[in-house]
């Protein structure tokens, strides 16, 4: 498994000597290759365990193994498979050009001033900049600079990349060359994503598993499919060819109907295979198209997040 | 490891090389300064007995800067890699925070040495003096460079975990002027200890004995050998410290945010 996270626990101490449990226990994995939406409202943990994964802040409790290396134990081994590109950071040298930041931050992950260029220069031709490769960040766009620092992060080519907010406050052409990037990156070689956005539509374009995390625990995991799917309604629009007549109209709405219009309306079915009993009583209109309405992430999250989390799963600690 | 110290040189090269008129500000400073210590030098000493002396004081004067460089550049690159947003990425290396640091101290010495070394022989050259200076003055000057890194990892674990350290190394500074100055090496009794524990003390000792009395280095009684037992010391102080300073740092989860 390339990361492990087993039963991260994460307490501080506040400044009125209270201790609260920012992460209580957080446990997941992620393959090569796949892309997790670590996903939860303002304080809820993602960033402690973001954090906690990278090293940077240690927790209480549990462990974090990448590629088999514990970062508690063989940190500096657990590093080298790991790239970053941290919200609220800027990443780079702006003073350096994204040439100097690679040969920089290429050097003390261990590559030679050569290999740091080389691969530099192919990350920035993969994200069609390689004729910004001689200005300095500073220079450079919002959108460049978050670029050059997903390139930056990957100039060790590690095999699992941590995004916290990547496409936060970028325009949409630059939103949507990451977002490109990203899924080929994973897909096509093999690195391990774990995201954390608060846009949906972009972790839902993203993710192949979504997580949740609300007050430190995770309240949802699961392959974004089973995520939507267990959150899609059994509504269905039904489209016709024709206005039915009064009477097929009549038969539709004793089967629970809502018109939305002459040829169109909206049913909530407790089976699906209740979709022929409402084409059957409508004949001989022609019901032309059927569709499933599907959740979007947004409403998944917003309809999971609405429920507090389980009681089982507060602890209150006091100091 | 090699690697990282080319990437540390090449990154202080490129900025010193990208804004020429800090350089050369700051080459002017180093310039006058040693101009200043010729001219002053030669005024108080007198021509017949200038060599020596003047040596004695560049010298000094140059370990000394290059020490307070030493102190300064560890504590001051954490500040300033927090407010560039960049700090979480150098702890992100697998080489760890503590060799990072000393690898960027290295670069900053080797290229303030460089300056020095450049600026002596460039006043030597318009004043027309020229200074005799021992090449075994380069080992209490490694010494000096040791226990001063050895500093420097306190103030950058003062840093790490209190988020400011400017005061504290103004203090400092003012404390090892004092430790330089005062004859540490002529106490006796249990003060001998102070002399031979006190940061840059038997160093100093070292090489107030090899300059004004003329001591070779291995001539020096017990100087040396008290020289790297406190360099080795200092070093060790400072890597402990900034070791539990990570640690601490990491569990309060303030490695950011500055």
């Amino acid at each position: 498994m390339l990361l492990e996270v087993g039963g991260l626990v994460k307490r501080y101490k506040t400044k009125d000597r209270q201790i609260v449990e920012a992460v209580r226990g957080i446990r997941f994995t992620l393959s090569a290759g796949a892309i997790l939406a670590f996903l939860g409202p303002n304080g809820a943990g993602k960033t402690t365990t973001i954090k906690m994964i990278a090293g940077l802040v240690r927790p209480d409790d549990g462990d974090v193994t990448v590629e088999g290396h514990s970062l508690s134990g063989r940190s500096g081994q657990a590093l080298r498979h790991l790239g970053a590109v941290l919200e609220g950071s800027r990443n780079l040298y702006w003073r350096l050009t994204p040439l100097e930041n690679f040969e920089y931050w290429g050097g003390i992950r261990g590559l030679s001033r050569k290999t740091a260029r080389d691969r530099g220069r192919e990350l920035m031709r993969e994200f069609g900049l390689e004729d910004k490769i001689g200005s300095t960040v500073q220079q450079l766009s919002r959108g460049m600079q978050q670029q050059v620092a997903i390139c930056a992060a990957l100039i060790h080519s590690p095999s699992l990349l941590l995004l916290d907010e990547p496409t936060l406050g970028l325009d949409l052409d630059a939103s949507d060359r990451i977002q490109d990037y990203v899924l080929r990156l994973a897909h096509e070689r093999g690195v391990g994503i774990l995201l954390t956005t608060h846009q949906m539509e972009v972790a839902q374009t993203l993710a192949d598993r979504i997580s949740i995390i609300q007050n430190g625990v995770l309240t949802l995991e699961g392959l974004k499919e089973d995520v939507l799917a267990r959150f899609t309604g059994s509504s269905y629009v039904f489209e016709l060819a024709e206005a039915p007549s009064a009477e097929a109209r009549l038969l539709a709405d004793d089967l629970g109907a809502a018109w939305t219009g002459e040829c169109e309306f909206r049913a909530v079915l407790d089976r699906p295979t209740d979709v022929y009993e409402i084409m059957r009583a409508l004949e001989p209109c022609a019901v032309v198209r059927v569709m499933r309405e599907t959740a979007d992430l947004a409403t998944v999250f917003r309809e999971h997040t609405r429920k507090p989390v389980p009681v089982e799963n507060i602890r209150e600690v006091t100091a | 490891m090699l690697h990282a110290l080319s990437a540390e040189w090449r990154r202080e090269w490129v900025q010193l090389r990208r804004y020429p008129t800090e350089l050369l500000s700051e080459l002017a400073v180093i310039v006058l300064v040693f101009y200043g210590l010729f001219l002053g030098g030669s005024y108080m000493a007198g021509g017949a007995i200038l060599g020596g002396r003047l040596s004695d004081i560049i010298v000094g004067y140059a370990l000394w800067t290059l020490s307070m460089m030493s102190v300064g550049t560890m504590g001051w690159t954490i500040s300033n890699e927090a407010q560039n947003g960049t700090l979480e990425q150098v702890f992100l290396s697998p080489y760890g925070a503590a060799l990072i640091l000393l690898l960027r101290n290295m670069a900053n010495v080797v290229i303030g040495l460089l300056f020095t070394i450049l600026t002596l022989f460039s006043v030597m050259a318009i004043t027309g003096h020229y200074l005799f200076i021992s090449p075994w003055d380069i080992v209490p000057g490694l010494l000096m460079i040791a226990s001063a890194t050895g500093l420097g990892y306190l103030v950058a674990s003062v840093t790490i975990l209190m988020k400011r350290s400017q005061q504290l190394l103004n203090l400092l500074q003012f404390i090892l002027l004092f430790l330089i100055m005062a004859p540490t090496a002529s106490l006796g009794g249990p003060w001998r200890w102070l002399a031979i524990m006190a940061p840059f003390s038997p160093v100093v000792a070292l090489l107030r004995s090899m300059m004004t009395q003329g001591a070779a280095l291995l001539g020096t009684g017990n100087w040396l050998l008290w020289s790297v037992v406190n360099a080795v010391l200092w070093l060790l102080i400072g890597l402990l410290v900034f070791a539990w300073a990570q640690k601490k740092a990491r569990r309060r989860g303030n490695l950011s945010h500055y």
